[in-house]
């Protein structure tokens, strides 16, 4: 596990504030994932639409995992293991695209970080 | 004898899709990125080749981490469109050729690169994005895809990339039908689409690397996947597949053309070379 561990610290710091999806990652974030990923069809959209929290826990996921997607914690769900491109598909669903996740991730909001970039 | 007549390298990114299907070609800070390839798509109109192999990754869209691999090849007679989340557009199935997949698969595999064969590949905006850019969307060329896992580490490194080129050249001179083909590496340039340096770009290495695909791929080739994170973020590292295009045309190519434009989170490169 030690050895683990320091692999992904490794690889955190080539990008300061960065998660590098490693393998080990990928591991830990299976079932919010997999959840994710069953996104891409229409139906699956819309039972995820009708209740998520209930659908979520249908695919196996975590009552962490349930409340990570339920507070919009894209920062969370990064560290707990998730995809970038798989929180596309959670965002895709819930109505929030990339410049918010990826704000978020970075500790601003939408408005911070367009503020920023104006600069 | 088949031949490969030159090779694109172009950025890909589900925006251009969408800007696309929404005819924002005109529209500044469009404009830019679509004008681009107006010169690529005249010098294919120009060259007419008869297949396009694409080597591009998937964004967890035909592949889950179920089972992810490290490079796959689509030997399917028609390849379809993923649901990446928000519905699919409106673009037919993209006609392949089995044929020569086939053939690939076979020289692949003795040059010692191992991809998992794919009777059914569904493409992404990894391919789909930028492929009405350049041609018809009745897809009268037929595309090979090549799908490298970028995004779950570990990735296969640069110096990998560039030789299977390599093996890739070796490839299309050894089919013995009559092929005009023009090779794709896609991806990048850079972006960080996560975490404390969200939307961070850097020009002066988008630069550098289009400048050094032409004159100095080996040296490229050379540079770690830690260094191509560093300069330019973790989902940069795509750029890496441009690589595989570069090797697969020898060592003497001719620029056809060259874009650059980063109005929004990625930049976004196109590159056009002739062997």
């Amino acid at each position: 596990m030690d050895e683990i561990s320091t692999r992904e610290a490794a690889l955190d710091e080539v990008i300061s504030g960065a998660y590098v999806f490693t393998v080990e990652r990928s591991a830990r974030g299976y079932a919010l994932n997999k959840m994710a990923n069953s996104l891409s069809s229409s139906d699956n959209r819309a039972r995820f639409s009708e209740d998520e929290a209930a659908y979520m826990r249908g695919m196996g996921c975590s009552p962490e995992q349930v409340d990570l997607v339920a507070r919009r914690d894209w920062k969370g769900m990064l560290e707990s293991g998730a995809s970038i491109y798989l929180m596309l598909k959670i965002g895709a669903a819930v109505g929030v695209a990339l410049p918010e996740i990826g704000a978020h991730s970075a500790g601003m909001t939408l408005a911070e970080y367009q503020a920023r970039k104006a600069h | 004898m088949a031949i490969a007549i030159g090779g694109i390298g172009t950025s890909h990114a589900p925006t251009i899709g969408v800007a696309w299907d929404r005819g924002q070609q005109q529209e500044p800070p469009w404009a830019p990125l679509f004008s681009g390839y107006v010169p690529a798509r005249a010098w294919l109109d120009e060259v007419k080749p008869d297949l396009f192999l694409i080597v591009y990754n998937d964004h967890v869209n035909q592949f889950f981490f179920d089972t992810y691999p490290t490079f796959a090849l689509g030997v399917g007679a028609t390849h379809g469109q993923a649901d990446e989340g928000w519905g699919k557009r409106p673009l037919p199935d993209l006609p392949g050729d089995p044929d020569f997949a086939w053939h690939l698969a076979h020289s692949l595999v003795a040059d010692e690169f191992d991809p998992t064969i794919c009777q059914e590949m569904k493409l992404d905006h990894g391919v789909l994005s930028f492929l009405p850019l350049l041609t018809d969307t009745d897809w009268k060329v037929p595309v090979v895809p090549l799908a490298v896992n970028v995004i779950q580490h570990p990735i296969p490194t640069a110096r990998r990339l560039y030789r299977l080129g390599g093996a890739l050249g070796r490839a299309i001179a050894s089919y013995p039908k009559n092929k005009r083909i023009v090779v794709f590496g896609t991806g990048g340039l850079t972006h960080q689409l996560h975490g404390a340096q969200f939307g961070t770009k850097n020009v002066d290495w988008d630069n550098e690397f289009m400048d050094r695909l032409e004159t100095d791929p080996a040296g490229l080739s050379e540079l770690s996947i830690q260094e191509y994170m560093e300069r330019g973020g973790t989902e940069g590292v795509e750029m890496i597949m441009w690589l595989a295009m570069r090797g697969a045309l020898g060592e003497n190519v001719r620029r056809v053309h060259r874009n650059y434009t980063a109005p929004f989170t990625t930049g976004y490169g196109l590159l056009v070379l002739e062997t």
